[in-house]
């Protein structure tokens, strides 16, 4: 059966802890400027947390000219870095900023949606490292929720790679600010 | 691959569980220990960091010493020569005055860990000294606290999830206790309204149902206005008659409290304090949690102590699960803590310790005469990244003969000691851990050896005062043969084990541990609270326009944590926050230089604007180097009173820096 395993980002719930960014470099090791994943304030009222989306259809893939890149029987995308010549041209494609170029290496890296854990039956550290079940993960082939929705204020457009990725938006909250 | 467990020991709500994973001695990765039930495997940012936190190119692998003191010019020295140089100061000033009244110690929560308590019982083995006391950061709470309810006590913090109200006054939990939040949102879940009062509009109060924004260190007044709502729907039979000082308080809000003044003083309109009456009046249980927050000014104990009164007169102090006051607990205080009550070794003489408030320590020190303080200990903490009064610290340091830091990375004050010996991390050493939030019970195991020449406080105390024996027998009474275990062990009295249902240290190898009774607050001992001085037209004397507010950087614990690139891969900047009113005045763009300065000095920083700022606040977040604490200087009312600093009632001025 093929899936296509992907986030779901409660924005109600994120409080922009950033635990999720440091928990995938914790699993991952990844150094400096290398980033898998961020934790971003995407609006006044939103933070978002975001990594490589595993798109439906991934422009990484498209664009490179090494073919570095694969799709797994669940969707997540992988690059093999051995095969990366440093174009940065999916770097520049993609609307999410997931490929990260290594300036050591000279070579692009990406979230691999922790695959070797998943294989073992963990979930990714992100989704782990969630306090709040703010982040999840989730088979979108069969996710199926009236609530979710496909974006939310500030998320680059979906229509071009169709990011594997549900959201719970913000919802109405009340407020009093003070009358100088 | 081993595992071993390990407990996040900073000053902090959370004290969470971590397993740490060691490959050859190396710690390799970390992870929430998913048997502490509070944290439940899951750490914070700063916590997944611990990797960089202990293997960093910044942190001291080797005792140093520096001459002059200030120049940077460090020598590295090795741990007996330290010793020697330590023992001989501390023996000559023995001989000069003939006790230790002229040795002192500036120590605080760095490192929260029972056996960091090390460093006062190795001062006490040496007999009457100069010996801080009090809380800087939530005696004047604690105060309110037993005042209200005869005893310090909080509720679970997992029962928050059954509460149909919470309402946090100046917390902030998204940022300073993250794993709350998931017990809130429980709450939520099951229908429970989330309120958050502070006069930031917080990453707390982005997630609240309702947010109210009232002006600084007026909560008292609007539990208050809120309490006299709440009082008319009462029905006469619903009034808790039975209470303490009910008729006083009664009287008192029927006769005293005047709605306008009320909201003025707050700057919340009445319709929002009906608001927080009705919802007080029809959502039980209500969670009150007072946040650090509301106590850190001068009438911090009256705001914590109204709350205290709002959360009974809404019918909140029983034990129902939660509802409640929740601040902060004193389970800590169940313990023998025998090495910080460790007893004073007897001088023919002088009968005690002299005892200098914590909170004013600097200033206080420098009055003593006969003799004077000369040795200055620093451990577990940079008092010149997080005290107040820097003057006072930068005039006590000239006038002392050694100052010795005991540190992990080269912080404010360590940059100004003589001799810095190197921390070791809470991986590298044993240790016994009880938070002051939820009421765990934690060990803490040695899991990897330590960095370089890194050695423990208690490692330090024990070798410390052996050589002041070996030198001068008899010095110090601390018995040096026991290990780390040993001290752990006497921890764990026969009454400890019964409360945390333990039979040994090795129950706890397998996982954190409950208490089996929690201290509750009865409504016997409770009293309802009337301010001592009620005069709400009285307009306090700003000498200089903002108020400015000091809270926690959510990638930091005050100064800790400032070196880790994942983190902070950039250099630390100290950023003032200001309203859009502040701005447009001084002409003062986002993110051009400014100055921000009062009477006791200036510091530069990164301007930004928060357009939810009130107008007359600043808001500077926590740094390690370029600390806005320079211009923070506050007196205690009354410095025989564990009262803890008013960060909160310092005031400044802003420009721009020259050149833009």
């Amino acid at each position: 059966m093929i899936k296509q395993m992907g986030f779901i980002f409660n924005a109600d719930a994120c409080i922009g802890c950033m635990a999720c960014e440091v928990a995938c470099r914790n699993e991952n090791k990844t150094f400096a400027n290398v980033k898998w994943r961020r934790v971003t304030k995407i609006s006044q009222d939103s933070f978002l947390s975001n990594s490589c989306n595993h798109c439906s259809s991934p422009e990484c893939f498209r664009v490179c000219p090494e073919s570095a890149f694969t799709k797994r029987y669940d969707g997540i995308v992988l690059i093999d870095s051995s095969l990366c010549n440093g174009c940065k041209l999916c770097v520049q494609a993609c609307p999410y900023d997931a490929p990260q170029f290594d300036y050591e290496t000279n070579k692009v890296t990406k979230c691999q949606m922790c695959y070797p854990r998943q294989d073992q039956g963990l979930l990714p550290a992100c989704v782990e490292a969630c306090s709040t079940a703010a982040l999840g993960l989730t088979d979108l082939e069969v996710f199926m929720d009236p609530k979710a929705v496909p974006a939310i204020e500030g998320f680059p457009d979906i229509r071009i790679t169709q990011p594997s990725i549900a959201f719970y938006p913000v919802r109405k909250k009340e407020r009093y600010f003070l009358e100088n | 691959m081993e595992t071993f467990r390990n407990v996040c020991p900073r000053n902090c709500y959370g004290t969470c569980g971590i397993i740490s994973h060691v490959e050859n001695g190396m710690l390799t990765k970390v992870t929430g220990d998913p048997k502490h039930g509070f944290s439940r495997g899951r750490l914070c940012a700063k916590g997944y960091a611990y990797t960089q936190f202990v293997y960093n190119s910044y942190r001291l692998k080797y005792p140093i010493i520096q001459s002059p003191r200030g120049s940077g010019n460090w020598k590295r020295i090795s741990w007996d020569d330290a010793y020697n140089i330590i023992a001989e100061k501390i023996l000559e000033l023995n001989d000069r005055y003939g006790s230790n009244l002229a040795l002192s110690y500036s120590k605080f929560s760095g490192n929260i860990g029972l056996l960091h308590f090390a460093t006062e019982g190795m001062f006490n083995s040496f007999g009457p000294h100069t010996k801080p006391f009090g809380n800087l950061c939530m005696g004047t709470g604690e105060m309110a606290i037993k005042t209200s309810f005869g005893k310090m006590a909080s509720p679970v913090p997992e029962d928050m999830a059954e509460a149909k109200l919470i309402v946090i006054w100046g917390a902030n939990p998204a940022v300073t206790n993250i794993h709350q939040m998931k017990f809130i949102y429980a709450a939520r879940k099951k229908g429970a309204k989330i309120v958050v009062i502070d006069p930031v509009f917080t990453e707390t109060a982005l997630k609240a149902d309702l947010y109210i924004q009232i002006k600084p260190g007026s909560d008292a007044y609007l539990s208050f206005g809120i309490a006299k709502l709440l009082l008319e729907k009462k029905t006469p039979e619903h009034h808790p008659e039975h209470l303490n000082g009910w008729e006083e308080y009664k009287n008192f809000l029927q006769n005293n409290v005047d709605m306008d003044q009320i909201c003025q003083k707050t700057g919340v309109k009445y319709e929002y304090i009906e608001k927080l009456a009705e919802l007080y009046h029809n959502c039980k249980p209500a969670a009150t949690w007072s946040g650090f927050g509301i106590q850190r000014n001068k009438y911090g104990g009256e705001s914590v102590e109204a709350l205290n009164s709002l959360a009974a007169l809404s019918g909140n102090i029983n034990v129902v699960k939660g509802g409640g006051v929740y601040f902060a607990h004193g389970d800590i205080y169940d313990f023998p803590l025998n090495l910080a009550n460790f007893p004073e070794k007897k001088h023919p003489s002088i009968s005690q310790s002299r005892l200098i408030n914590i909170s004013n320590f600097a200033a206080a020190i420098r009055e003593l005469k006969e003799p004077p303080v000369k040795f200055l200990w620093i451990a577990s903490r940079s008092p010149l990244s997080q005290d107040q009064n820097f003057k006072a610290w930068e005039e006590l340091f000239q006038e002392m003969e050694l100052i010795v830091t005991v540190d992990l990375y080269m912080t404010n004050a360590a940059k100004m000691s003589d001799i810095i010996l190197p921390a070791a991390s809470h991986f590298e050493e044993e240790d016994l851990n009880v938070g002051y939030w939820h009421h765990w019970l934690a060990i803490n195991e040695k899991a990897i050896p330590p960095y370089f020449e890194a050695k423990s406080d208690l490692q330090i105390a024990r070798e410390l005062t052996k050589r002041l024996n070996e030198l001068s027998p008899g010095f110090s009474d601390f018995p040096y043969d026991l290990e780390p275990i040993d001290w752990i062990k006497k921890e764990l009295t026969p009454e400890i084990k019964k409360i945390y249902g333990i039979s040994s240290y090795k129950d706890l190898l397998d996982g954190p541990r409950h208490r089996k009774q929690i201290e509750t607050v009865c409504e016997e001992a409770f009293s309802f609270h009337i301010p001592k001085k009620w005069n709400p037209d009285a307009q306090d004397k700003k000498p200089y326009p903002y108020r400015l507010l000091s809270p926690q950087s959510l990638l930091k614990i005050h100064s800790q944590f400032s070196n880790i690139s994942w983190l902070h891969p950039e250099l630390e900047e100290t950023v003032a926050e200001i309203s859009k009113k502040t701005a447009e005045e001084k002409d003062i763009k986002d993110g051009m230089k400014v100055r921000i300065f009062n009477g006791h000095g200036t510091v530069t920083a990164t301007a930004k604007i928060n357009a939810f700022l009130p107008e007359d606040v600043i808001l500077v977040r926590q740094t390690a180097k370029n600390t806005i604490n320079r211009l923070i200087t506050t007196r205690l009312h009354d410095e025989n009173n564990p009262e803890s600093t008013y960060f909160y009632d310092s005031f400044v001025d802003i420009s721009k820096k020259e050149g833009h």
